[in-house]
């Protein structure tokens, strides 16, 4: 469904991307991983289009990507939410939920709006101020929700369970599951807790320094010395 | 009580202002240009609330709209009514060649538009053979006489400019609570939130812009038939925007119907009032005025007639 191919990302004479390769397949949930810094987040931006590639290519379902906006990748099929959640503002989580409708999937359908509503568990809070009548937990619901109403295939989800506690990550987690099924979604998962992302992900990519180090089952990876040495600094042999 | 407001309103509009001062032509043609102002305003403040942008040249819009229409009508024979929606076009088409300057923000994109103004001004003296050059355009035809109803008098102008402000407001009122409206108040704080979920911002931006300058030309196509007269000076005249911007402000232009009020509030107020009471400069009680709702109410006065209307409404059902 999704294909990177060599991509490259400079700012200025930082390389933030050198070269990365990877697939996602239909329906596949993968966990991306990395330390701060090491591009996961350049990752989704070139992705989404929000960053312009310096090399490479993207195809998404058979189609390169690379001269799309942000809003017709939308279009396309390419959902995500950001680290720190965006909600509209001046509008109620439906309203954000209704734009998102209209423009990414070209139409209004409400019912399909309350049933995002009701897996989210947002429905309670559906005419509620977006920006300031929601919790940490209800906004990282919402960031969802936006991305669910254009009616994606692939979801790039940018640590949606950050600052989450341990039982609220799990509820998430499990509705997030329940969504990906539901819809019958592609995932990218960007998230730094390792037992969260090995019980959501059968496939983990781990990025540093802009390069793919590793990727397989998550049990594999996270034994990985290179994978190890990432995370704790440690120089390679 | 609110249900009915809008229609009692209108029919106040339509019906009582011209029975009431048909017959002074004066106070009529005050109505008119306070209105003209007012259609302006709306647009101004549709550009601002929706497209977040702020204009200081919307007189450019407004003296294209005038020389299109005008044109048409005095070289092609176009009838006036029909020049009314050309005039809107012909502004809406020169917008597009202002929407470059969409990519500044803030003071930089009011100032972009402020030379814009400055160059359609300039074009319209030197193209002496289509626009009569600095002598201008005289006898610019006027409304025909419909349905009985003379349009080409201050009532029959009244009438159209009335209609033209509605329509226009209304047009704001739809576009404000739809999606797009949605999106476009959105947009202001967190573009690129917006564009990720599928909104084309900067078409959308466009189109505001496009709008906004349809309805200014329309406005000023009016007036040239109204006043059947046009000069460059007049038609480019910083007046054009300065006064609306005034108007909306004073009025509430986070409101829809708020530019309207302080248009009509501050231009009849200046003219009738504190132009009696102070011949040589009144104004300065207009400026006076203004700074005050900016600094006591900076929503302007709609709000405050909205807050008193809803608290008369609660005491009724009490």
């Amino acid at each position: 469904m999704l294909t990177l191919d060599g991509v490259q990302v400079s700012f200025g004479g930082v390389s933030a991307l050198k070269g990365v390769s990877m697939t996602v397949a239909a329906g596949e949930t993968v966990g991306l991983v990395g330390p701060n810094g090491a591009g996961k987040t350049t990752l989704f931006n070139v992705i989404s289009g929000i960053v312009r590639p310096t090399a490479g290519n993207i195809t998404f379902r058979g189609q390169s990507v690379l001269k799309a906006p942000e809003w017709k990748r939308a279009r396309m099929g390419i959902g995500r939410s950001f680290q720190i959640a965006r909600p509209l503002h001046h509008c109620t989580v439906r309203e954000n939920l209704i734009v998102a409708q209209r423009f990414g999937a070209g139409r209004i359908d409400h019912q399909r709006i309350d049933e995002i509503l009701d897996l989210l568990k947002l429905g309670h809070k559906a005419d509620r101020d977006a920006v300031s009548e929601l919790a940490l937990t209800e906004h990282k619901a919402l960031e969802v929700g936006k991305a669910l109403a254009t009616d994606p295939h692939l979801l790039l989800l940018d640590e949606v369970l950050a600052g989450l506690e341990t039982n609220g990550k799990r509820a998430f987690m499990e509705q997030l599951a329940l969504v990906r099924d539901r819809f019958n979604l592609a995932m990218v998962v960007i998230e730094h807790d390792i037992p969260t992302i090995s019980a959501l992900c059968p496939r983990v990519v781990v990025l540093n320094f802009g390069e793919i180090i590793a990727e397989g089952p998550p049990a594999a990876v996270f034994r990985n010395p290179e994978v190890v040495r990432s995370y704790t600094g440690e120089a390679a042999a | 009580m609110k249900r009915f407001l809008v229609p009692a309103a209108l029919a106040a509009a339509y019906v009582a202002v011209p029975l009431a001062f048909g017959g002074n032509p004066y106070v009529m043609g005050l109505i008119v240009a306070a209105l003209t102002i007012g259609g302006i305003a709306v647009a101004w403040a549709l550009l601002g609330n929706l497209g977040g942008m702020v204009s200081f040249g919307h007189a450019a819009f407004f003296g294209v709209g005038s020389y299109t229409s005008a044109v048409l009508s005095m070289k092609l024979g176009v009838p006036p009514l029909a020049g009314l929606l050309l005039g809107g076009l012909g502004a809406a088409v020169a917008s597009i060649a202002t929407m470059p300057a969409l990519r500044l923000k803030g003071p930089y994109f009011a100032l972009a538009i402020l030379a814009y103004a400055h160059i359609f001004q300039i074009l319209a003296t030197e193209m002496t053979g289509v626009t009569g050059g600095a002598g201008g355009l005289l006898s610019i035809p006027r409304f025909p006489t419909l349905l009985g109803v003379d349009l080409g008098s201050k009532t029959g102008g009244y009438i159209i400019i009335l209609t033209i402000v509605v329509l226009s407001a209304a047009a704001y009122a739809a576009i404000r609570r739809s999606a797009w409206g949605l999106a476009l108040k959105a947009m202001h704080d967190t573009e690129i939130a917006t564009r990720v979920i599928g909104v084309p911002s900067t078409h959308l931006k466009a189109a505001m812009l496009a709008l906004s300058a349809f309805i200014t030309g329309v406005v000023g196509a009016f007036n040239a038939h109204f006043i059947n007269f046009l000069e460059p000076d007049y038609a480019f005249s910083g007046t054009w925007t300065v006064l609306p911007i005034a108007a909306a402000i004073f009025g509430g232009y986070r409101t829809v119907w708020g530019p309207v009020i302080g248009a009509l509030t501050i231009y009849l107020l200046d003219q009738l009032v504190f132009k009696e009471l102070m011949p040589h400069g009144h104004q300065f009680v207009l400026g006076m005025l203004l700074v005050g709702m900016i600094l006591f109410s900076p929503g302007g006065l709609a709000p405050i007639l909205g807050r008193r209307l809803e608290g008369r409404v609660r005491h009724a059902h009490a």
